[in-house]
């Protein structure tokens, strides 16, 4: 290991994971904002609004992001619609991220009992009253673990950003070692990096998880 | 060694102590090349080119490799008497390929330079090049100064037009890909104000597509492409030294050049771009300096 290098090396690991983190969450916001807005229209049978949510679905939880960034950085300049690097990233993250939130809500909806909504009904709820107070809280907490392995998920699909020329921590390494040549010390970094990003994340998701639970369990 | 790295990645992600040493493992240098009997015993030699480069490396509407660079490596494996495996690689993946032993030649329109040299061995030259600087008709790029601040240039990573911009410009702002095809969609998009790359490469860009001009046709030194080996690999050096030597006494790049690239560049730069049996035109001593460089760099070290 060459540490004079690893030493060198360290501030563009550094930007390129701050660049990540930035793109990263950015997209995962986008991301719930979609997945739940599509819940909400799958949940109240919007009609025509609810064909589209489930062709969208399905068309991004079935194409891989490489082909969705493909398709949003170099297709649509083609019909004069150009984007930078870092807006298409976030779109292509949010809009495969919002395909698999949905789905996460969706099975979390699915979980709560419909006597539970029955029961709002009969103490006087309204609909949306009944899916705020006594449905969403539920299905939020039970679908916390698929959202936390989805955000884990998504940081992690950043690692195809190269191809828009998206200096993320995978191309940072790629292209160090085009020009460098030191493999070891660089994909060592990269793994360093990707921990770093990551842990917390795992971490803070099993405490955030341990606290929803004990709302919809008690302590 | 291929299987040291893959067991060292595989404990990097494990827990990161166990890795520290066995990154050092893998560090290890083992013979992972193949000498020339062992590829004749196997009777297949695999290849490193280019798949979207063209008319260098390519793969052609048959889904066969066709190029200058994959002339010459039908001629080796003829020579050779072996079938030829080609493997498709990016700039990048170039000098990983030797050093993992995934092929035994790299014949990717790869460019001399002393760092490359410290990590693989370079034959005998027999190709010119240098840098150039492609820009849309209607804000040509003259000169390096035009580009702005918040201009970006478009490069392909591993090149040598990324090291020499990171090295000696480091204030232009580049725009990477990691694949020729990737990088052509997003000049033609626009993305990028000029684009930095081989002069072979921007020339024959320039004039396939109406609309650009090469406005910098020659940047930084005169660089050679030659074949390359895994590090240490002396017998298929010598091999192909010989080889390249040999096939220029039947003036053999000149018939690969008209085969393969007469069509892009035309007669005019045929003079300029071949190198016939190792030794370019106008400087025999720079042809002797291309093969010595692996010593010059291990000296240097």
């Amino acid at each position: 290991m060459d540490f004079g290098a690893i030493h060198e090396y360290l501030p563009l690991y550094r930007d390129a994971l701050f660049l990540t983190m930035r793109i990263g969450w950015q997209g995962i916001l986008l991301a719930f904002v979609i997945g739940l807005a599509a819940t909400i229209i799958l949940h109240f049978r919007i009609p025509v609004l609810r064909q589209l949510t489930s062709f969208y679905i399905e068309l991004f939880r079935n194409t891989p992001l490489l082909v969705q960034l493909f398709f949003i950085y170099f297709a649509l300049p083609k019909v004069g619609l150009r984007i930078t690097p870092a807006l298409c990233g976030m779109v292509g993250l949010g809009l495969l991220g919002g395909a698999y939130m949905a789905e996460t809500f969706r099975s979390g909806l699915e979980n709560v009992p419909l006597i539970q909504s029955e029961s709002a009904a009969s103490l006087g709820m309204s609909r949306m009253q009944a899916f705020r107070y006594v449905v969403l809280p539920q299905a939020v907490s039970s679908s916390i673990p698929g959202l936390v392995a989805n955000v884990i998920f998504l940081l992690k699909e950043t690692s195809v950003f190269s191809t828009v020329s998206l200096m993320d921590l995978m191309f940072t390494a790629k292209d160090l070692i085009g020009m460098y040549a030191k493999t070891v010390e660089c994909l060592f970094l990269l793994v360093v990096f990707y921990l770093i990003m990551l842990l917390p994340v795992s971490i803070l998701g099993s405490i955030v998880e341990r606290r929803m639970r004990r709302a919809e369990f008690g302590s | 060694m291929k299987k040291q790295t893959k067991a060292a990645l595989f404990g990097l992600t494990l827990a990161l102590t166990s890795a520290l040493s066995m990154t050092a493992f893998a560090g290890d240098s083992d013979k992972v090349y193949r000498t020339v009997d062992e590829i004749k015993e196997s009777g297949t030699i695999n290849i490193g080119v280019f798949s979207d480069k063209s008319p260098f490396g390519y793969v052609d509407e048959n889904g066969d490799y066709q190029g200058y660079d994959v002339y010459l490596g039908n001629q080796i494996g003829k020579d050779l008497g072996v079938d030829i495996n080609y493997v498709s690689t990016e700039a990048a993946n170039r000098v990983e390929y030797l050093k993992t032993g995934k092929v035994d030649i790299i014949l990717a329109n790869f460019t001399v330079t002393p760092e490359r040299a410290e990590e693989v061995d370079f034959a005998l030259p027999y190709m010119n090049v240098a840098l150039g600087v492609v820009s849309p008709d209607d804000h040509v790029i003259t000169s390096l100064d035009q580009i702005g601040k918040d201009d970006q240039v478009i490069v392909i990573s591993g090149t040598t037009a990324e090291t020499y911009l990171v090295k000696n410009n480091p204030e232009i702002k580049l725009q990477k890909y990691d694949a020729y095809a990737e990088a052509k969609t997003a000049f033609e998009n626009g993305s990028g104000v000029a684009w930095a790359n081989d002069n072979t490469e921007v020339i024959a860009f320039a004039n396939e597509n109406p609309g650009y001009t090469v406005g910098i046709p020659s940047l930084g030194s005169n660089d050679t492409i030659a074949p390359a080996v895994s590090k240490g690999n002396d017998s298929l050096l010598n091999w192909l030294n010989d080889e390249i030597v040999s096939l220029g006494k039947d003036n053999f790049f000149h018939k690969d050049y008209e085969e393969t690239l007469l069509d892009t560049y035309g007669k005019d730069y045929e003079d300029t771009l071949v190198i016939e049996g190792g030794q370019p035109a106008e400087a025999s001593t720079e042809a002797e300096a291309a093969a010595a460089e692996t010593e010059a760099a291990t000296e240097a070290e």
